[in-house]
């Protein structure tokens, strides 16, 4: 009955917060009865081919979930999941559009607020954005465009069943989204104005220039974060995605840290004031001995997500050729 | 003619039926799916994406009320008429007889007319 519980998942996805566990008991209830009555017709259990065909009858879960929404102001019921998905796609768009932009005014050595100019402006954007999607579905409506959800949706390449509780709320996906972009454009406009990330204690310390070679590597490993952050944000539920997206900013990590590692000399001293002289072999050494744990830590941890990652695809294929 | 045009006709023509058949149906208890197949014996055909939202809907309004009870070894949802929705299924079933017969007289009166052909 996996099949049943991907269906129910997906409905209960598309449904309206309040009554989902409600509904999706009763259409628990709903499915197996049909599955039992037929059990009893053909006096055996039933195949996927029934099973499927069980489920097609209920509807996509899409449409079945839109049925059980009220009518929202100028968009129909039925047109609210699609008007959704497309309006968090245009804002996610917009916002990765929006910090590649500051990425690259950064990267370009421009201060640092207006490196973050494009941020900022983001709300603006944002509202102007939401106002074309819902006027452009409100015209569609209007001059009687008709939205057909696919029908030759199949039961079976519904996502798995997600055992763990949901991915992050959209809170928290907001606010990954906004400091990881903020964070981004802070660390490549400081690493040319060491004083936004040393503060005072550039006074004795700058880092060496192993960190300015490796700047193409930062704004990569920045807009591959920002990307990810954006991806969790417009599809929260699909986890097994975000462990995957999330390999190229780690693995991107993973080799900044060994060039740095290999570099040896982190930081150099202020040659207006050479007062941690005595003490830079010490930080060098420690930094970089910090750096090597955290990239054996990092490197165990890539490791054993990208066994999870292959265990959970052999196992998918494992199930699939044994119910075929 | 237009096929569209038709099914809307017809959809619109179902749905206020649909209600009156589902309430007059809740006077007794039932669950959706024992609902689903007492309709179609009587040859109304309601699939599953229609009847549950529906009697959401209903239950929303006060016309239904329901509760869960535990039935054959599963949790079911049992929905009956509510006292308001009593009311308002014999006000609506007055409504039916009425319009009914009145569409009886007009129908009789009028009979069915072949469609008017266009000469070129």
């Amino acid at each position: 009955m996996e099949l049943v519980d991907r269906y129910l998942q997906a409905v209960k996805l598309a449904l309206p917060k309040r009554n989902q566990d409600d509904i999706v008991q009763e259409l628990n209830d709903s499915i197996l009865s049909q599955v039992e009555e037929k059990e009893a017709a053909v006096g055996r259990p039933l195949n996927e081919d029934e099973l499927v065909e069980i489920l097609k009858k209920m509807g996509s879960p899409d449409k079945l979930a839109s049925r059980y929404r009220e009518q929202q102001g100028l968009i129909a019921p039925t047109v609210m999941p699609i008007y959704w998905k497309v309006l968090k796609a245009a804002l996610g768009l917009a916002f990765l559009v929006n910090v590649i932009a500051a990425i690259v005014t950064a990267a370009a050595g421009r201060p640092l607020l207006e490196s973050l100019l494009p941020i900022l402006r983001y709300p603006s954007i944002a509202f102007t954005t939401f106002a074309w999607v819902t006027l452009t579905f409100v015209a569609l409506h209007f001059f009687g465009a008709k939205f057909q959800a696919p029908e030759q949706w199949d039961p079976r390449k519904l996502p798995p069943v997600v055992k763990v509780k949901r991915g992050k709320s959209r809170a928290e996906s907001i606010a990954a989204l906004l400091i990881g972009a903020i964070a981004t454009v802070w660390w490549l406009v400081g690493l040319r104005n060491p004083v936004l990330i040393m503060g005072p204690g550039v006074a004795f310390l700058t880092f060496a220039p192993i960190w300015l070679k490796l700047y193409p590597l930062w704004i990569a490993l920045g807009i591959a974060e920002v990307a990810r952050h954006t991806f969790e944000f417009v599809r929260p539920d699909a986890s097994r995605q975000h462990l995957l997206l999330s390999l190229i900013p780690r693995s991107l990590s993973l080799i900044t840290m060994v060039l740095l590692i290999r570099a040896g000399e982190l930081f150099v001293v202020n040659p207006n004031n050479p007062a941690l002289q005595g003490a830079i072999g010490a930080i060098n050494y420690g930094t970089r001995l910090g750096l090597i744990i955290a990239t054996v830590i990092a490197l165990a941890k890539l490791l054993l997500d990208v066994w999870k990652l292959l265990a959970g695809r052999f196992q998918e294929a494992h199930e699939a050729a044994v119910g075929s | 003619m237009n096929p569209e045009v038709l099914e809307n006709l017809r959809l619109e023509l179902r749905r206020g039926c649909l209600i009156v058949a589902v309430l007059a149906e809740l006077r007794q208890e039932q669950y959706g799916y024992t609902l689903r197949k007492s309709l179609a014996e009587h040859g109304i055909a309601i699939d599953e994406g229609t009847l549950y939202p529906l009697l959401r809907r209903l239950e929303t309004q006060c016309l239904l009320a329901s509760e869960w009870r535990e039935q054959d070894k599963r949790n079911k949802r049992f929905y009956r008429l509510s006292p308001d929705g009593e009311v308002i299924l014999a006000q609506l079933m007055l409504d039916w007889e009425s319009m009914n017969s009145a569409l009886d007289g007009i129908l009789k009166d009028t009979g069915p007319r072949p469609p008017k052909t266009v000469e070129a």
